[in-house]
């Protein structure tokens, strides 16, 4: 498909994935709580979520309070959450862990960014894919064009270059040696693209309603960028504030309000058909240890939850998990959730509807695939 | 400083963000006058004139932030040795216009460390992000402003958690820059020992007071990991939860606990794990108590992958995103043969062919990008909100990186931040960027005309495809520091 096509078309049929990352090891446990298990509640007698607290899922589990913007959407089953998600990166150290993965394995460049690269319909232009935020992340490496932006308010250059500048600056990045041409071709293409939305004003759709924070104002960014249609394949963003070593409550109850308020207002402001045409996951390095510390805090563990929005996925309104009786059977490591679904047998379906001929063994290498049905 | 210039900044930080940064600018406007003066003036300088990057302008640009206007032709002067010599003894180095320039940042001397407390946090962020680009632009001991930032990020710590943000800037002085040149052995125990360290990777709450209690391990993995084996560096998990056990009973005076002695750090011999333990295949007797700190460092900084790691480290910053095999091995046998003496090994690295052949293929990190146009500008700046603001964006800002692994020092995770790169240049070119000044006329004119400072900025004779760029962009200037050439280094 031309670039032309791309951005002309009305229906842009390929739609848009949305990648969250939690960075920090967000503690799974806590957010799609197992009330039903009562070895929960005695490895975590001090930071254990009540019962009464949560909001009901399927009788087993309950959503956090704080997470309680994302209630409805579960309950129109638009919300799909697996439980023990995770990878087979045994390290439990956040780097290692974000590095394995992002880059999907051991293999060059990172999942998306192969995605985005081998998909068959791919056309290719600087709003490919964009970063929220001040940093490509990892799992961008190697796609075909990418930008990392803070706003699309202030990416221009400003009204005072003079006309010679930017054919000048072409014709050095053209012949620059190394990472740095590709980079300017990019960088040079992203400015013609954008100039062009910035100069209408946005105002959210269905009353959506955005916060303050900087992973709202990123959702807001993205919408515009989808309902835009400039091509816009993939975004992500990061979300930070995960690793509760000390006080958990303190620490992760500002980001998951952020987080499910958040994805409540780009959801609803989406709209119906945009939210059907685009798959948002929700994804963290690895949980956290089952048993709470002397802190009241969790170290860094293994499993930990997933969550995938919109994407026209007819959710089963039942949390997948192949769940170990926390009292009974053998946790992993020092005492930490399994993993028994590996993040990429559960991105693989997304990756289908967002690319029905993708070659999936090229974006995950080395990994025999086992795709998750999630639908009901 | 007295307590009523102290009760002045807080006052003036009282009012919030807005009324903080005014009431700061006020008070550099009225001692500007004070700081301006001889020593950054600019003279007629000779330009580096080869076709390729010569071995001047290649040492220039590797170990300092940039060549200033007469750079090239000082070091030519007084011979590579001697400069080298130089800027490996700082001490030696007489810096008392850069001194003049921070000096007013007087929350970063204050002692002892409670009194930071008295200070509003912002206020002390700003103070510690301004000092640290004023003397990357003025300091003359360059080497050592470019060792800090290595070991700054070498030993990141985001000072917005907990106590730490009052902190940080006496870790800045007592960690990093007391032992920047010094033994390595040396600056992980004064930074183990850290009160903002010991905030950051939640050193201070590791303890076992019973036999349930399990040891945080935050610091524990990171100064494994990141701090001294490195990654691949053959540890495992098992180590990792044996140095926390070790690192149990060290902690910091809260602020929320005790209005005295703030931030001070003490062992807790009621807190420590004192049973054996086995690291790394050592084994380190019972009831050492707080002598379980020492031992540990030995294992860690005698161990070989320490050296392979630091050593690897090093040439990336200093060679190449990816070094040759052979210096990494090189510079590790002189990091052990010195027992981690970090002058010795930084000259050995120096020293070698692949060092001093590898010239050009490495970009610059936003900060370096953003000093070096300063420096080589001959700019005077506030380092002030404006400038901030454009490392902010490129996401560079000094002392705001989240995770403890510190800013990446290969090009590629940079790659995405051009637009602001050519942005600033043209906002800085123009003369519009906020706080930041430089005479273009004089410092062309200083250079000997146009080709003379489009060789001083690229640190070569332009190419001729360049010189015909330049003469058709409207804005020579920007275009120079926005080139793919002055990206690299």
């Amino acid at each position: 498909m031309s670039l032309t096509t791309f951005i002309n078309d009305q229906q842009d049929p390929a739609g848009t994935l949305v990648v969250v990352f939690l960075r920090g090891g967000a503690d799974g446990l806590n957010m799609v709580v197992p009330h039903g298990d009562d070895g929960y509640y005695r490895a975590r007698p001090g930071i254990g979520i009540r019962r009464e607290n949560l909001l009901e899922l399927d009788g087993f589990f309950g959503l956090n309070p704080h997470l309680s913007a994302l209630h409805p959407w579960w309950q129109e089953g638009q919300l799909s959450i697996v439980h023990c998600a995770g990878s087979e990166d045994e390290t439990r150290s956040h780097f290692e862990a974000q590095d394995f993965m992002e880059h999907g394995g051991l293999a060059a460049g990172g999942w998306l960014g192969r995605f985005l690269r081998v998909r068959p319909d791919a056309g290719h232009s600087p709003l490919t894919a964009v970063a929220i935020g001040p940093q490509l992340p990892e799992c961008l490496r190697g796609a075909p064009s990418c930008a990392a932006i803070q706003s699309l308010d202030d990416f221009g250059l400003g009204d005072r270059v003079p006309d010679g500048f930017l054919p000048q600056l072409a014709a050095l990045y053209k012949t620059a040696p190394g990472v740095l041409g590709p980079a300017g071709q990019s960088a040079l293409a992203a400015l013609e693209r954008i100039s062009a939305l910035t100069k209408t004003n946005y105002s959210p759709a269905h009353q959506a309603a955005y916060r303050k924070d900087d992973f709202s104002s990123g959702l807001q960014q993205v919408a515009r960028l989808i309902k835009g249609r400039v091509g816009l394949q993939a975004a992500t963003l990061d979300l930070g504030g995960w690793d509760s070593h000390i006080t958990q409550s303190v620490i992760m109850d500002p980001p998951m309000e952020r987080l499910s308020h958040g994805l409540n207002a780009f959801a609803t402001d989406l709209g119906p058909e945009e939210l059907a045409r685009t798959n948002i996951v929700v994804l963290t390095e690895f949980g956290r240890r089952v048993a709470e510390n002397s802190a009241l805090g969790t170290d860094h563990g293994r499993g930990s939850v997933l969550f995938l929005l919109g994407g026209a996925l007819a959710g089963s309104k039942k949390v997948h998990a192949s769940w170990p009786d926390l009292t009974h059977s053998p946790l992993v490591g020092p005492g930490d959730l399994p993993v028994n679904h590996n993040y990429r047998d559960i991105l693989a379906p997304v990756l289908t509807r967002q690319s029905k001929g993708v070659d999936l063994s090229k974006v995950f290498p080395g990994h025999l695939l086992q795709p998750l049905g999630l639908a009901s | 400083m007295s307590t009523t210039r102290r009760r002045f900044l807080k006052a003036a930080t009282a009012g919030g963000a807005v009324a903080g940064v005014a009431g700061f600018s006020a008070l550099s406007h009225v001692l500007a006058p004070i700081l301006s003066g001889p020593g950054d003036g600019l003279t007629a300088f000779s330009p580096p004139q080869a076709d390729e990057i010569d071995e001047t302008t290649h040492i220039l640009n590797r170990l300092t932030f940039g060549p200033r206007p007469g750079d090239h032709a000082g070091m030519l002067k007084l011979g590579r040795k001697a400069w080298l010599d130089r800027q490996l003894d700082p001490e030696s180095i007489d810096d008392g216009w850069a001194e003049a320039r921070t000096r007013h940042f007087e929350a970063l001397n204050v002692w002892p460390l409670g009194e930071l407390l008295e200070y509003n946090a912002r206020e002390l962020l700003d103070q510690m992000t301004r000092a640290k680009i004023l003397r990357a632009v003025h300091s003359r001991r360059q080497l050592q402003e470019v060792m800090v930032d290595f070991w700054t990020d070498h030993f990141n710590i985001d000072p917005s958690k907990g106590d730490s943000k009052w902190l940080k800037p006496a870790d800045d002085k007592t960690v990093i820059r007391a032992h920047a040149f010094g033994k390595f052995r040396d600056l992980v125990k004064a930074s183990a020992l850290s009160p903002s360290m010991l905030w950051y990777l939640d050193g201070r709450v590791n303890r076992r007071a019973t036999e349930k209690e399990k040891p945080n391990e935050n610091y524990a993995r990171e100064l494994l990991e990141l701090h001294t084996l490195g990654v691949d560096g053959g540890y495992t998990q098992q180590d990792v939860m044996e140095v926390a056990r070790c690192l149990t009973g060290w902690t910091v005076r809260a602020r929320e606990n005790t209005r005295f002695a703030v931030g001070k750090v003490s062992f807790r011999a009621d807190l420590h794990d004192d049973g054996p333990k086995t690291l790394l295949g050592v084994t380190i007797p019972a009831g050492l108590g707080e002598g379980d700190l020492d031992q540990v460092l030995d294992i860690v900084c005698q161990h070989p992958a320490t050296a392979q790691y630091l050593a690897g480290k090093l040439c990336r910053r200093f060679i190449a995103d990816t070094p040759p095999a052979s210096a990494v091995t090189n510079v590790a046998q002189a990091f052990t043969d010195s027992s981690g003496d970090i002058r010795h090994t930084l000259r050995t690295l120096f020293d070698s062919p692949e060092f001093l052949t590898a010239r050009g293929g490495k970009v610059k990190r936003p900060f370096h990008f953003v000093i070096s146009t300063l420096r080589a500008t001959a700019a005077r700046t506030d380092a002030g909100p404006a400038l901030q603001d454009y490392l902010l964006r490129m996401g560079h800002a000094p002392f705001q990186y989240p995770t403890p692994d510190g800013y990446p020092e290969d090009a590629q995770p940079w790659m995405a931040t051009l637009l602001w790169r050519w942005k600033f240049a043209l906002e800085f070119a123009d003369r519009s960027l906020k706080g930041t000044q430089f005479d273009p006329l004089r410092l062309q004119h200083s250079a000997g005309g146009e080709t003379g400072l489009a060789a001083h900025l690229l640190g070569r004779s332009p190419a001729a495809a360049e010189t015909t760029a330049l003469a058709a962009s409207g804005q020579p200037v920007a275009l120079l520091l926005a080139s793919p050439a002055f990206q690299s280094f």
